[in-house]
């Protein structure tokens, strides 16, 4: 019966985790995409710049 | 009656389609460079690189066949998800190759080679890996479509027009924008996907019950359905091969490579790897559950697969002997006259009852509502995964197979534009082979043995290439050529009639566990018989 508890703690466990790091990732990610987006346009500019002189 | 309404459902899942097509178009100003391109410009940060790397390794393929292994396995079916997750977390923990890999600053795994092994090395390799992910990935669309049609009810008849619609989208994106669509696109597709697939299974864990779920695997699969060894379909070489496949994966796929080398430094990349870890014991599990539950719903009839006029042109004994099958091989108690005699095409409905049982089953037992979020879901998981794919399988075709026509570096207008038309072409061969090719038996299982075409012996080349000063390209061919020959050699017994009985029970995971040990033993005997004086270089990978 040990293996039922074992599929039993996993599925309870993926479940908890997955639900966690969802809710986690969605902000946590758009965050980082605004901070990529933003370098890549510093990047851009200051190539630009340079380009220029 | 399937549950899809096209008012309700159809509107949800324009929404998705049109937000994410936004997204990926709006980043298509800012590819400048190559590396913008293919890599991101090395800018992705932790949390895009898990949302990244677990959208992409969840398509609606793994949907369908961790199902089919829930529905013909059991729990055990989930095996591969700890050894993948297992896998690597290890390698994410202790930086096992992958921190020299990253801190190279190399766009792809046969980059790496050249500097140890020539560019004759780095040329093969390219060939062997776009050779093994492309065969790969051959089946993705169609089993993709194949869902959404018998989720949907449509008509089979529309899986071609689903099938375009579906790679156009995904097409578009990936052109204009690359690792930069891909990565932001893969973010709204990680939320919705996961929303939907978490949704869906507490549904499934509340309705069906996991007291029915665990009374459904004891009946049809015994203690087999729980413990991988104790299953006479799995045992000790599953395992094994499993364990090889979860460790290799981790180190050479290049979808998962790809995420290490857009990472901001070998740190954050090796962050991504343990903490999307787990992510593949939730891949193989949640689905595992959906087919589990399918078969508690349906039971295993194969016979029901088939048309009225099928099914009576079966003799009656042949009949009783499919119905009498074990669950997920129709055709096991059959002689080899008897399984010669029936027509290909009822053959071919047969081996996939269990492939499309989950499917079935979700058709009817989600409302009008919850149905649009799964699709959307599935939608969400089917185009990250593509887009990944086509990118990933691009970037080698371009860096290292292109790479002898390329004298002197291309400005990056023109690099940008071939890797577009590229990916136009791996999207043109997506679907043709898609409409072309007829996969019979175990989805997982094909794409384990096309896998291995590769893994073996590019987690050779990359152990004995950061660890082994004396291995050299000697060793790198030998390796090469005998990881990818055993396999091939197996499919070709596997198929003709007269070789098959010489295989002797000699199956795919010992086909896979052999070419393992053939790339080792190549790798090391190549490398040794080749004179010192005459190595290419002998500096390991250093960070």
């Amino acid at each position: 019966m040990i293996e039922h508890w074992f599929w039993f703690g996993i599925t309870v466990l993926v479940v908890a985790w997955y639900s966690t790091i969802t809710v986690w990732i969605a902000i946590r990610g758009a965050m980082d995409i605004r901070e990529m987006v933003a370098n890549l346009d510093a990047e851009q500019a200051a190539e630009e710049v340079d380009e220029s002189e | 009656m399937p549950h899809f309404s096209w008012s309700i459902d159809g509107s949800i899942i324009g929404f998705y389609l049109l937000v994410t097509m936004a997204a990926g178009v709006w980043l298509r100003k800012r590819v400048r460079r190559v590396e913008d391109f293919l890599v991101a410009g090395r800018e992705m940060n932790l949390h895009l690189g898990i949302a990244s790397l677990a959208a992409t390794e969840f398509g609606v393929i793994t949907c369908m066949y961790a199902a089919q292994a829930g529905y013909t396995q059991g729990f055990a079916g989930a095996f591969p998800g700890l050894c993948q997750a297992g896998g690597m977390f290890f390698v994410g923990w202790t930086g096992f190759c992958v921190k020299r890999l990253r801190d190279k600053g190399v766009m792809t795994l046969p980059e790496l080679f050249e500097n140890r092994f020539g560019q004759r090395v780095r040329w093969l390799s390219g060939v062997v890996i776009v050779m093994g992910g492309l065969l790969n990935m051959g089946v993705f669309l169609k089993i993709g479509g194949q869902f959404l049609v018998l989720v949907t009810g449509l008509d089979l008849s529309y899986l071609v027009l689903i099938m375009t619609i579906l790679l156009g989208l995904v097409a578009i994106y990936t052109m204009l924008g690359g690792m930069l669509s891909v990565l932001v696109t893969d973010f709204l597709q990680f939320v919705v996907m996961s929303v939907g697939l978490l949704v869906v299974t507490v549904m499934v864990l509340v309705y069906v019950g996991w007291d029915q779920l665990v009374t459904t695997v004891e009946t049809y699969h015994g203690t087999g359905g729980f413990l991988p060894f104790a299953n006479p379909h799995t045992g000790w070489a599953f395992v094994t091969m499993q364990i090889l496949m979860g460790i290799s994966t981790t180190l050479t796929w290049q979808t998962v490579i790809s995420r290490l080398l857009s990472a901001k430094d070998s740190k954050t990349g090796q962050q991504v790897f343990t903490r999307t870890s787990f992510f593949f014991v939730c891949r193989w599990i949640i689905p595992g559950l959906w087919g589990i539950a399918a078969l508690a719903m349906l039971g295993w009839k194969p016979l029901d697969a088939l048309s009225a006029t099928d099914r009576a042109a079966l003799p009656q004994e042949v009949a009783q002997k499919i119905e009498a099958s074990p669950v997920g091989i129709p055709l096991d108690g059959l002689s080899l006259e008897e399984q010669a005699a029936i027509p290909a095409k009822v053959k071919a409905s047969l081996n996939d009852t269990s492939l499309n049982a989950m499917p079935k089953w979700m058709s009817t037992f989600l409302p009008i509502g919850l149905m649009g979020l799964l699709l959307a879901a599935m939608l969400a998981a089917d185009m990250s995964t593509d887009a990944s794919y086509m990118l990933s399988w691009g970037s080698v075709i371009y860096n290292d197979i292109l790479a002898p026509f390329r004298r002197k570096p291309w400005p990056h207008a023109r690099a940008i534009l071939w890797n577009r038309c590229i990916i136009a072409l791996i999207g043109v061969y997506l679907f043709v082979f898609g409409l072309w090719y007829n996969m019979e038996g175990n989805v997982w299982s094909y794409l384990a043995l096309t896998g291995s075409i590769y893994l073996s012996s590019m987690s050779a080349l990359l152990i004995a290439c950061c660890y082994w000063p004396r291995a050299n390209n000697w060793g790198a061919f030998s390796a090469i050529v005998l990881g990818a020959l055993v396999p091939v050699v197996h499919l070709v017994m596997e198929q003709s009639d007269s070789l098959k009985p010489l295989l002797h029970g000699f199956n795919k995971d010992h086909a896979g566990i052999a070419a393992f040990v053939a790339s080792a033993l190549g790798m090391v005997i190549g490398s040794l018989l080749k004179p010192k004086s005459s190595s290419v270089t002998s500096t390991p990978a250093q960070a």
